[in-house]
């Protein structure tokens, strides 16, 4: 149930990728940076809100009157700051659903980045609120609808006897001490929160991606100011407690579960969002595929260099003292909590090259399931079965470019994560003539599963990260599926077929 | 051309944030319909007399624990009604709170009615009588569309207030 799921979400984000991948490269494709641009949309929610607190007054009376001050008035920066304040916030659902999304359709939740998943919810539990109570600070009718339906849901809890919500009922009976605490919360309790959960959440990940882009950067800023222009983000009417507002315009991104309060009851509401909560969090546990045994270090081969905890995504490797009396200081030690098999290290590894004439091809760190010797005989099995010129291409065990090459009878050897492949290999196919091209698929559109694969390669073979390609190399036998011009052709087999078509010529 | 698309791919985004941001418009009260607001807590009466104790009982107390009278904790429920004319509008016995059944009855009911004129009752029971009301209210009120009336039961003056 759960695999079809993720087939079925697949190939829905497959098919959004498809007409992005007109307009972006890879490495641009906001889908690859649905977590960074969160972070950068909350960025422009903080700095727009230091200037919205400046001139925001909280009391019952001067809430109104400070946001429409903001709003009219200073409508040129005030107004402005106001829209993208409102419209960052409602951007950064957007991305937070579809990073959920997309985490779980490509199967990154389970296993050893259960923690990462996890840690995800309370983040979610946080940001709601953190809307919900930016909505309040306005007091105006949008804002009384939010108040009195929030008190409601939190009357639901049983720990309070008197009602909340009946606070809301008349203008005589609310405090500007409710102002106080909604601005303290939306200022300072729940950012502070929000802040430190961040910082869990990406605790375990080597080298976390905080920033997109800048040219991203630059472009979402930009068409959020346009919005911010073209459509400024308006109070409804002063707040009204005699009265119930009757037509809504309702941020759907925030409140989408508020009508549900009317439609069902609080405790429905609170029934539902527990479930899903539960749902998400235990995910990661639900039966899965078999999981595959983390890398292994053999020290008589290891050299102590470091590459493997270099590149690492997920701080898997790290180097301890020597335990085998050599003249190295330090040795590389795998936490099999953190180790997701990608085989990234074993790219790294200087001594996972194929090359090796004396001995069995045993690397300092390796794969046991999926070994530096099983891809050695993968090679010189399926090289020189093609007609010529021969192609032998690499493609991730994980992505679908797999099964569409295997069905296009291209001799392909699949890796766990294309940084798995050592640029040696690379080397080692078309120098001993198992191969005149070198084709890696990678994941579709360099969307690594493994966070920096398709990073660590183009920087391998563009000799700026060791191990780097040998320069005997010559950059025309390789073609990396996820760059241009090869990204262009969007089925393997159109892809191989232009790669053998640049060989002959 | 990739320009284009770039273009293009952030303007749809701008424009799903933007639309969702305020549409569709969510119809919280239909156009001629008012709301009556039921919101109070109140404390039921003692269930039992307060009992005074004898000498002989005061003396088996630990010396920090003898008062003068033994009073029961638990309250009655709390049965209100509100009609508009001879409808029901809510009519509801409320269980004190807390496990002893010592605490306040709390109501909080928002009700949807027609706009216009409306003859008001609201009564409420606090002493466990079977039929009358120990405190009640009448009313003749206009409801303009969207009005959100709210009845009240003030503890100092102990009546029943409608604003």
């Amino acid at each position: 149930m759960i695999e079809r799921l993720h087939r079925a979400g697949r190939g829905v984000f497959q098919g959004l990728r498809r007409p992005m991948a007109r307009a972006f490269d890879g490495a641009e494709n906001p889908l690859n940076h649905l977590g960074a641009l969160t972070v950068f949309f909350l960025w422009i929610v903080l700095v727009s809100g230091i200037w919205l607190f400046i001139f925001f007054r909280t009391s019952v009376s001067g809430a109104f009157d400070s946001v429409e001050y903001l709003t009219h008035e200073q409508w040129y920066l005030g107004g402005i700051m106001r829209s993208l304040h409102r419209y960052a916030s409602d951007a950064a659902i957007v991305t937070i659903l579809l990073h959920v999304l997309k985490e779980f359709v490509f199967n990154r939740y389970r296993g050893k980045r259960w923690f990462t998943w996890v840690t995800g919810v309370p983040l979610i539990w946080m940001i709601f609120p953190l809307g919900i109570t930016g909505y309040w600070l306005v007091w105006d009718e949008l804002a009384q609808y939010v108040a009195i339906s929030s008190a409601e849901l939190i009357d639901r809890i049983p720990i309070f006897t008197d009602s909340m919500a009946g606070n809301f009922q008349s203008d005589e009976l609310l405090s500007n001490r409710f102002f106080t605490l909604m601005a303290f919360l939306h200022l300072i309790g729940l950012p502070i929160f929000l802040v430190f959960g961040i910082w869990l959440h990406v605790f375990r990940l080597n080298s976390p991606r905080i920033n997109p882009p800048r040219r991203m950067m630059a472009a979402t800023f930009l068409a959020l100011l346009v919005l911010s222009a073209v459509y400024p983000a308006l109070s409804h009417e002063r707040a009204d407690l005699a009265a119930t507002p009757q037509v809504l315009r309702l941020d759907w991104f925030y409140l989408h579960v508020y009508p549900l309060i009317q439609a069902w009851s609080p405790g429905w509401v609170w029934a539902l969002l527990v479930a899903i909560s539960a749902v998400i969090i235990v995910l990661p546990w639900t039966p899965a595929q078999k999981q595959e045994q983390p890398a292994k270090v053999t020290l008589d081969y290891c050299n102590g260099c470091e590459r493997c905890v270099d590149d690492c995504p997920f701080g898997a490797v790290e180097m301890v003292a020597r335990t085998d009396g050599t003249s190295y200081t330090h040795q590389a030690s795998v936490d099999p909590d953190l180790c997701v098999s990608c085989g990234i290290c074993v790219g790294a590894c200087p001594t996972a090259t194929p090359f090796r004439s004396q001995g069995s091809l045993i690397p300092g760190i390796d794969l046991p399931d999926r070994s530096a010797a099983a891809l050695r005989a993968d090679i010189e099995a399926l090289g020189g079965r093609d007609a010529e010129p021969r192609v032998v291409a690499f493609a991730c065990r994980d992505d679908r470019q797999l099964h569409e090459a295997h069905k296009a009878g291209i001799p392909t050897v699949s890796v766990n994560c294309m940084a798995q492949l050592s640029p040696s290999f690379i080397d080692f196919a078309l120098s001993r003539g198992h191969a005149d091209g070198v084709l890696l698929l990678g994941c579709q559109d360099g969307n690594c599963c493994y966070r920096f694969g398709a990073n660590w390669t183009e920087q391998r073979l563009a000799r700026q990260r060791d191990p780097m390609l040998r320069k005997r190399v010559e950059p025309t036998k390789i073609a990396v599926g996820w760059l241009s011009p090869w990204a262009e052709h969007k089925r393997v087999a159109d892809r191989y077929e232009a790669f053998r078509r640049s060989l002959r010529q | 051309m990739k320009l284009a698309g770039e273009i293009a791919a952030y303007a749809a985004f701008a424009a799903v944030v933007g639309l969702l941001s305020v549409w569709p418009r969510y119809e919280l009260l239909g156009e001629d319909r008012a709301l009556v607001s039921l919101v109070f807590s109140h404390a039921g009466e003692r269930v039992g007399e307060c009992r005074r104790l004898s000498q002989e009982e005061l003396n088996k107390l630990p010396p920090n624990m003898r008062k003068p009278a033994d009073c029961p904790r638990e309250r009655y429920p709390v049965r209100i009604e509100l009609r508009s004319g001879s409808e029901a509008l809510y009519r509801k016995t409320l269980a004190p709170s807390g496990i002893w059944a010592d605490g306040k009855a709390s109501v909080y009911e928002r009700i949807e009615v027609p706009a216009g004129a409306h003859d008001l009752f609201v009564g409420m029971n606090d002493s466990g009588g079977a039929e009358e009301f120990d405190f009640s209210r009448s009313e003749t009120i206009d409801l303009f569309p969207g009005r959100n009336l709210v009845i009240q039961f003030d503890e100092q003056t102990q009546q029943f207030l409608i604003r």
